[in-house]
């Protein structure tokens, strides 16, 4: 289990390092943010002193060495707009973010759950085919058609804060948490959905709950203690994957609801080309996917042994 | 698969490639001899397409990937006007009969929008897949055959590729590469073969011991006939179906990194540029058209590629029926 651990950790530094470089080389390719352009003129020195400020005269391989030096010490630079420290702007986004991507798997897990049970549990009735419906449809949908529909008909009314809402409005966070957490988790519940029934039914085949049956179990013993822990494998990797790619932010869906997270901070510095905090986010994102997937495989294998061996 | 559940497979896939699905197909070929594929399949295409023509929601779904590929081909010399062309004095009209979907903040008219959209839509998708499939299958083909080494590397590049979460990806990418539609392509194809990879390799590995492999190879078939004539087309049908359940994903994205100002130049009436333009009117009433059309336009679009996928999985391998 150590070997395997260990393993698994290098990977995984080696990914972000092969990924962060990438990151580093295709936001470099972007040109010179301080030279002059259009109707800007920036007079030679002036670009000269902001490209030695921000460290763009060195060159690039000691560019990125620098920067990831100071990444691992929390240190992502300043960004170009505003001068303001990177991580600051990262420490205020990632709580509203986490939050989001929590209350996002804890809906989607319920939903999920519970609507693939019942479809494999009554399979071939009237629920079952509504589930696998509803799932189809929803997983075709997406997300930010589901983003728009709710901010135009939804938000505003009742407990969801309306979209855009001015500055002043202060809503209570698991207010503002809702639209985005519901937009989120329905198309994830669905996916669960589908993969809680194949892998439910696949284990309502299994030998082991005849047994339980024949030794005379209630079907709720039989159902919710044997069949349901047994089928969750499935569901555990992919709520794995997803919480990685939810914790990077939902770019996407908080852009939508202009919720303050991760997501908005980096769609908001595409739109003003500001590299520090498309690179710092960016980074971010991968790092927080890559860690998960890990942590992901680590309990997998704890679950599985016959995955630590292999 | 190196690493058992390693950084971000979807675990639909990975239950495919362990499960190793042997298909319909495999049995007939196995004498050795190389029948084409139509001959030797007739009675199991037959079969095939049976099953997927008495599915209803597949037949829906390919009238409607029908009716789009159709509107791609001949969409602008149908449409009543030019999608570009701006009428500032005609701004935010209303649905009429002079502009079915009404026009938007521009003044242009959003039927000719929606189509040109569809265009643009049908053709990356359908790049996007097309090179992404012959990456993977190239890639997975080599990692599954040759082993060793090869696997190792192979693997590796795949890990990195998927360290990425996806859109993020795309949007460094696309940032690197330049705007346009060109750079959208490379960014949704660097991004989207890894699957693919995964999935052939799989099938390769688990045919690679097939009997039939052995005896082409003894009677002295080189790796590159056995690969292609035996190995391949048995392994590709779950590798066409992802690729087809592709399409609407690639289409989606490229849809979101519009959305998000990214790639399509600005002017394109492309479908998600469509929705962001009308975001300042999400909450004016009797401007829904604006955002309607193109959500609906995306909504339908990918819906109709999946039903099709659906119904292609279901039909070539019936007990896949009961699992996701």
């Amino acid at each position: 289990m150590a070997r395997f651990i260990v393993r698994r950790l290098v990977q995984a530094v080696l990914v972000i390092l092969a990924a962060t470089f990438l990151i580093f080389l295709a936001t470099f390719a972007l040109g010179d943010p301080f030279a002059s352009s259009g109707e800007k003129a920036v007079p030679p020195d002036i670009a000269q002193a902001n490209r030695e400020k921000f460290g763009l005269d060195k060159p690039l391989p000691l560019q990125y060495l620098i920067y990831v030096g100071n990444m691992v010490r929390g240190d992502f630079g300043i960004d170009y707009d505003q001068h303001r420290p990177v991580s600051q702007l990262l420490e205020a986004a990632v709580p509203n973010t986490v939050r989001l991507a929590i209350v996002a798997i804890i809906i989607d897990i319920l939903i999920g759950v519970i609507a693939g049970v019942i479809a494999a549990v009554k399979r071939y009735s009237f629920w079952d085919v509504l589930v696998t419906v509803i799932a189809t449809l929803a997983i075709g949908i997406p997300v930010f058609v589901i983003g728009v529909v709710l901010v135009a008909n939804v938000s505003g009314w009742g407990p969801f804060p309306s979209v855009p809402r001015s500055f002043t409005v202060q809503v209570p966070w698991y207010q503002e948490v809702l639209l985005p957490a519901f937009t989120l988790a329905i198309i994830d519940a669905a996916f669960i959905a589908r993969l809680m029934r194949g892998s439910m039914l696949e284990v309502l085949r299994a030998d082991y709950i005849r047994t339980a049956r024949a030794k005379g179990l209630s079907e709720r013993t039989v159902i919710g203690k044997h069949a349901m822990r047994n089928s969750m494998i499935p569901v555990v990797t992919y709520v794995g994957v997803s919480l990685g790619v939810l914790f990077g932010g939902a770019i996407i869906t908080e852009t939508i609801f202009q919720y303050n997270g991760v997501g908005y901070l980096l769609s908001r510095a595409i739109v003003n080309s500001n590299a520090p905090i498309i690179i710092a986010v960016v980074v971010f994102s991968v790092v927080a996917y890559v860690l998960i997937s890990m942590l992901v495989d680590i309990l997998y294998a704890f679950l599985d042994p016959r995955i630590r061996l292999s | 698969m190196t690493t058992p559940t390693s950084a971000g497979g979807s675990p639909a896939d990975a239950d495919a490639t362990s499960s190793g699905l042997v298909l319909p197909g495999a049995d007939a070929a196995a004498g050795g001899t190389t029948v084409p594929l139509a001959a030797r399949g007739s009675g199991q295409l037959a079969d095939i397409r049976r099953r997927f023509v008495r599915n209803r929601l597949a037949m829906v779904g390919l009238a409607i990937v029908t009716v789009l590929i159709v509107l791609a081909i001949i969409g602008p010399y149908v449409t009543p006007y030019d999608a570009f062309e701006q009428n500032l004095a005609n701004t935010l009209q209303p649905p009429s009969a002079d502009h079915w979907f009404g026009t938007d903040v521009l003044g242009r008219d959003l039927f000719s929008g929606i189509v040109y959209g569809c265009r643009l839509a049908i053709l990356v998708g359908l790049l996007t897949v097309a090179f992404s499939l012959l990456i993977g299958l190239t890639l997975g083909a080599v990692a599954g055959f040759k082993g060793g080494a090869w696997d190792g590397i192979i693997a590796r590049f795949i890990d990195v590729f998927l360290a990425f979460p996806p859109l993020v990806g795309a949007i460094v990418i696309v940032r690197a590469v330049g705007g346009g539609v060109t750079p959208v392509i490379v960014a949704l194809v660097a991004l989207g073969w890894m699957t693919t990879a995964r999935l052939t390799r799989g099938q390769v590995l688990a045919l690679r011991e097939a009997e039939y492999v052995e005896a082409a190879r003894s009677i002295g078939a080189d790796n590159r006939r056995i690969v292609m004539r035996h190995v391949l087309p048995n392994a590709i049908a779950p590798v066409l179906v992802y690729a087809f359940t592709n399409i609407g994903v690639v289409i989606v994205a490229m849809a979101s990194l519009s959305y998000l100002g990214i790639g399509v130049p600005p002017d394109v009436p492309e479908w998600g540029r469509l929705i962001s333009q009308a975001t300042p009117f999400l909450r004016v009433e009797g401007k829904a058209h604006l955002w309607l059309a193109p959500a609906l336009a995306i909504a339908i679009t990918t819906l109709g590629f999946a039903f099709v996928a659906d119904g292609m999985r279901d039909s070539l391998d019936p007990k896949l029926r009961g699992g996701n």
